[in-house]
C-alpha cells in the first residue's frame, strides 16, 4: 500500500516540479514582492537632481525667508536634491513678466516658476508652473517652505512670535512598543502589521493556488479517462491522498525556495548593491515561522481535500464552478474579518473566529503576529483542524470514489449526499 | 480445463436497475474468453466488479483459486472501456509509472517499456509527451501499459473500439501471439462479434444482466449448428419444407437453412434437391457468433414472455 502511495506522490511531485511554470512562479513571486517593497524606497531615495526655480514674488517680502527655509530643509534632508531659487523682479507689469518667465521655463532656462501673488498672505494661493509637476520631493520642499514662510508672516502680523508658536504646536507622535512574552519591549512602527498582513496573504494565496492544483489534477484524471486504469491498481483513497500530499510537497518546496531567495536577497551586500544599505529588516520570531508552516500545511490539507472532492464530482471546471466558489468563500471570509481581529486580537469574537478550522490558518496566524495567543488556544486550533481534516477526508473520500467514475449529468448536492451514503 | 478466473453468483443493483443478476462463469486457464452481449447487458459492470473498482452486492470472484484482493488484482492486466493517459507525461515515464504502481521495480519497468515501444514501432516517441502522439499511437501506449507487468490474465473491455482496421489487425495478432506463445489467458468484452469470432475459444453470452449461454465455442457452434444445411436452390422455402425429414426452413441472407431430423442424412436431402431442380450451393451450416448470439437472445426473450 505504501509503495503505491509513494509512487503516486512521486508522480504528482515530479510532474509539477519539472514544469517551467513552477520555476517561473518560484522566481517571479519573490522578485515581484521584493519589487513592491524596494521600488518605492528606491524611488524616494532617488528623487534628487538639480533644479533652477524662478520665483516671482509679487509681495517682495517672501523670497529671502523662503530661500533660507529651502536651504534649511534641504540640509536636514541630507541631500541628493539641489534647488537654486532665482528672484525675478515682477516689474511694472507682473502679468507680462509672468508670461516672459513662462517662456524662459519653456526654453529650459528654468525648471519651474513659483509665483507668490500680491494678495498673500491674506488671500490667494501660490502657484507653481513647470513642465514636470511630478518631481515629488522638489514639490514637497517648495510647498513646505512657502507654507512656513507665509504662516510665520501671518503669526507675526497677529502679534505672535513664530518660533514660540512653532515650539508650542510641535506634533507629538505616539511611540508604540510591542510587549513580548518575557516582558521585553520592541519598538514597533507598523512593521508588525505589514508583516502579518504579508504572511497572511501568502497563506491565503498558496492554499488557494495549491488547492486549485488538486482540483485540476483530479479533473484531468477524470476527463482524460486515465483514472479507471489507475484505480484498477491503486485504491481511490490512496490516489486522492497521494495527489494531495504530492502537490502539498510541491507547495512546501516552493516556500523553501522562496525563503532561500528572500534570505539571499536581503543580505547586506545585496541591499547595498541596490542602494538600500540602511534598510531595517523586520525580525521574524522562529515560533511564528514554525506556525506559518503548520497553518499552511493544515490549511492546504483541509482545502485541498475539499477541492479534490469538487474535482471528482464534476466533469469540467465550468461544472465545478459553483461548488468551487462556495469553498473559496470560506477562504475569503477570514480576509474580510482581518480588521475585526486586528482591532481586538484578544477579544472573544477574534478568539472564536480564529478557532473555526476554516478560518484558523489566516486568523489564528494573524493573531499570533499581533498578540500573545495562549498556548491552549494554539493547541486547540491545531486539534480542531486535524479533526476537521480527517472528517472531511472521510466524507470526500466517498464522494471521490463514486465521483471519479461518474460521467454525464452535473450532480446536485443531494446526489453528493447519496454518494456518501452509498459508498 | 482448470479455471483461472471464476465469477460466482455475482449481483449488482443500481437503484431500481439490476445491472448484474446472479452471474456465474469460469474462464479456463489459457483460453481466449469472449464476454459478449448487447450494449447495457452488464459486461462492463461485471468487469469492474472483477477488478474491484466497484463492489458487488453479492457473489464472489476468485482468481487462481483465491478471492481477488488488492494484491492479487495486480496480476491482472486491465484495459478499461473508458481509457486514457496523462497527456502531459512523457511516454516512457508514463509507462514506468503504470509499471511501478503494479509492483514492478522502476528499472525493470523502464526496460520492459522500452522493449515494448520498440516492438510496436514507437521507440522514437519514448521521450515525447503523450499529447504529441496520434490517437492510434496512444492506444498502443495504453495497451503496453496493460501488458507491461506480464500479467497471466488480461481483461480487455471493448479493446477494438476506436481502432482503425490496421491497428485492430495488429492488436488481434498480438493477442493471438500472447495466448499461443506465452499461455496468457485473455478475457475480451465486446458487442461487435465478427471482430472476436476468430479469436475466442470460449464465450459467455450476457443478456439483460444474466448469462444465457456459456462454454467452449466449438461445442456451442456444434449445438447451434446441428443437422442444419445451408443451401442455395431454385425451389422456394415452401417446397423445401415438404421434403422428407425436413423439420424447419429459415432464410439466412440469400440462402436457406434447412434442418433435418436425426433419421435423415444430408445426402438424402441433396438427392431430393437435385431431383427438384438446380442446386447452386450446399454446405454444412457453421453458425458464426452473430448467428448464435441473435438466436440465443431471441430464445431468451421467448422464455421471458
Amino acid at each position: 500500500m505504501l509503495s503505491r502511495l509513494f509512487a503516486v506522490i512521486r508522480r504528482e511531485y515530479l510532474e509539477r516540479v519539472r514544469t517551467k511554470a513552477f520555476w517561473i512562479s518560484t522566481l517571479l513571486v519573490p522578485v515581484f514582492m521584493g519589487g513592491m517593497m524596494v521600488i518605492p524606497a528606491w524611488l524616494a531615495a532617488r528623487g534628487g537632481g538639480e533644479f533652477k526655480i524662478a520665483v516671482l514674488d509679487e509681495t517682495g517680502r517672501f523670497f529671502d525667508p523662503m530661500a533660507a527655509q529651502v536651504s534649511e530643509s534641504l540640509a536636514q534632508d541630507g541631500a541628493t536634491l539641489e534647488v537654486n531659487l532665482v528672484r525675478v523682479d515682477p516689474g511694472p507689469d507682473p502679468q507680462a513678466t509672468r508670461e516672459q518667465v513662462k517662456e524662459d521655463v519653456q526654453a529650459q532656462t528654468y525648471d519651474g516658476l513659483l509665483i507668490i501673488p500680491s494678495t498673500l498672505p491674506a488671500a490667494g494661493q501660490p502657484e507653481y508652473i513647470a513642465p514636470n509637476v511630478a518631481a515629488f520631493r522638489l514639490l514637497s520642499v517648495l510647498e513646505k517652505s512657502v507654507n512656513s514662510v507665509i504662516i510665520a508672516d501671518r503669526l507675526t502680523s497677529a502679534g505672535l512670535d513664530p518660533s514660540q508658536v512653532g515650539k508650542l504646536t510641535r506634533r507629538v507622535d505616539l511611540k508604540t512598543f510591542k510587549l513580548g512574552a518575557k516582558g521585553e519591549e520592541t519598538r514597533d512602527q507598523g512593521q508588525s502589521f505589514i508583516l502579518s498582513y504579508f504572511f497572511v496573504l501568502i497563506i491565503y494565496m498558496t492554499v488557494l493556488m495549491y488547492g486549485m492544483y488538486v482540483m485540476r489534477g483530479v479533473l484531468e484524471e477524470k476527463s482524460s479517462h486515465i483514472v479507471e486504469v489507475i484505480i484498477a491498481t491503486v485504491r481511490p483513497f490512496e490516489l486522492m491522498l497521494g495527489k494531495i500530499l504530492g502537490i502539498g510537497a510541491v507547495g512546501l518546496t516552493q516556500m523553501v525556495l522562496w525563503a532561500a531567495l528572500g534570505l539571499a536577497l536581503s543580505t547586506p551586500a545585496i541591499l547595498t548593491a541596490i542602494g538600500l544599505s540602511g534598510m531595517q529588516l523586520p525580525q521574524i520570531p522562529v515560533t511564528l515561522l514554525v506556525f506559518f508552516v503548520i497553518y499552511f500545511v493544515l490549511g492546504y490539507l483541509l482545502f485541498g481535500t475539499l477541492y479534490a472532492g469538487v474535482g471528482a464530482a464534476f466533469d469540467t471546471e465550468q461544472d465545478a464552478q459553483n461548488f468551487q466558489s462556495v469553498i473559496t468563500v470560506f477562504l475569503i471570509i477570514p480576509l474580510v474579518l482581518i480588521m475585526q481581529v486586528v482591532n481586538q486580537p484578544d477579544g472573544t469574537v477574534a478568539v472564536v473566529l480564529s478557532l473555526i478550522p476554516f478560518f484558523t490558518p489566516i486568523l489564528m496566524f494573524l493573531r499570533m503576529t499581533l498578540t500573545q495567543v495562549p498556548f491552549v488556544q494554539l493547541a486547540a486550533s491545531v486539534v480542531l483542524m486535524v479533526a476537521t481534516i480527517l472528517g472531511m477526508a472521510w466524507v470526500v473520500g466517498k464522494v471521490y470514489r463514486v465521483g471519479i467514475l461518474a460521467h454525464g449529468a452535473k450532480p446536485k448536492l443531494k446526489d453528493l449526499a447519496r454518494w456518501v451514503r452509498e459508498a | 480445463m482448470e479455471s483461472l478466473l471464476e465469477v460466482r453468483e455475482v449481483s449488482k443493483r443500481y437503484g431500481n436497475h439490476l445491472a448484474v443478476d446472479r452471474l456465474s462463469f469460469a474462464v479456463p486457464r489459457g483460453s481466449v474468453f469472449g464476454l459478449l452481449g448487447p450494449n447495457g447487458a452488464g459486461k462492463s459492470t461485471t468487469i469492474r466488479i472483477i477488478m474491484r473498482i466497484i463492489s458487488a452486492d453479492a457473489g464472489a470472484v476468485h482468481l487462481d483459486g483465491a478471492p481477488v484482493d488488492d494484491d492479487r488484482r495486480r496480476l491482472i492486466g486491465y484495459l478499461p472501456e473508458e481509457r486514457g493517459l496523462y497527456r502531459k507525461m512523457k511516454v516512457l515515464e508514463h509507462l514506468v509509472y503504470l509499471g511501478t504502481i503494479r509492483g514492478l521495480a522502476p528499472g525493470l519497468a523502464r526496460q520492459a517499456a522500452s522493449d515494448w515501444l520498440e516492438r510496436l514501432d514507437l521507440g522514437e516517441w519514448a521521450t515525447h509527451k503523450v499529447e504529441d502522439l496520434s490517437k492510434g499511437m496512444q492506444q498502443k501506449v495504453q495497451l503496453i501499459g496493460t501488458i507491461l507487468h506480464r500479467p497471466q490474465l488480461l481483461i480487455l473491455d471493448e479493446p477494438f473500439s476506436g481502432l482503425d482496421p490496421i491497428n485492430a489487425r495488429q492488436l488481434k495478432d498480438l493477442l493471438m501471439a500472447m495466448a499461443k506463445e506465452e499461455g496468457v489467458t485473455i478475457v475480451l468484452s465486446t458487442h461487435v462479434l465478427p471482430q472476436v469470432d476468430e479469436l475466442c475459444t470460449h464465450i459467455c453470452l450476457i443478456n439483460r444482466a444474466r448469462a444465457i449461454l456459456a462454454g467452449p465455442l466449438g461445442e456451442i457452434r456444434a449445438q447451434y449448428g446441428g443437422n442444419v444445411w445451408r443451401v442455395n436452390v431454385e425451389v422456394g422455402a415452401d417446397t423445401l419444407a415438404e421434403l422428407p425429414g425436413v423439420t424447419s426452413v429459415r432464410p439466412l441472407r440469400d440462402d436457406l437453412l434447412v434442418e433435418l431430423d436425426d433419421a435423415h442424412q444430408p445426402r438424402d436431402l441433396l438427392r431430393e434437391l437435385v431431383a427438384t431442380g438446380g442446386v447452386e450451393s450446399f454446405t454444412r451450416f457453421e453458425p458464426d457468433l452473430e448467428n448464435i448470439f441473435i438466436r440465443a437472445v431471441e430464445e431468451d426473450r421467448a422464455h421471458a414472455v
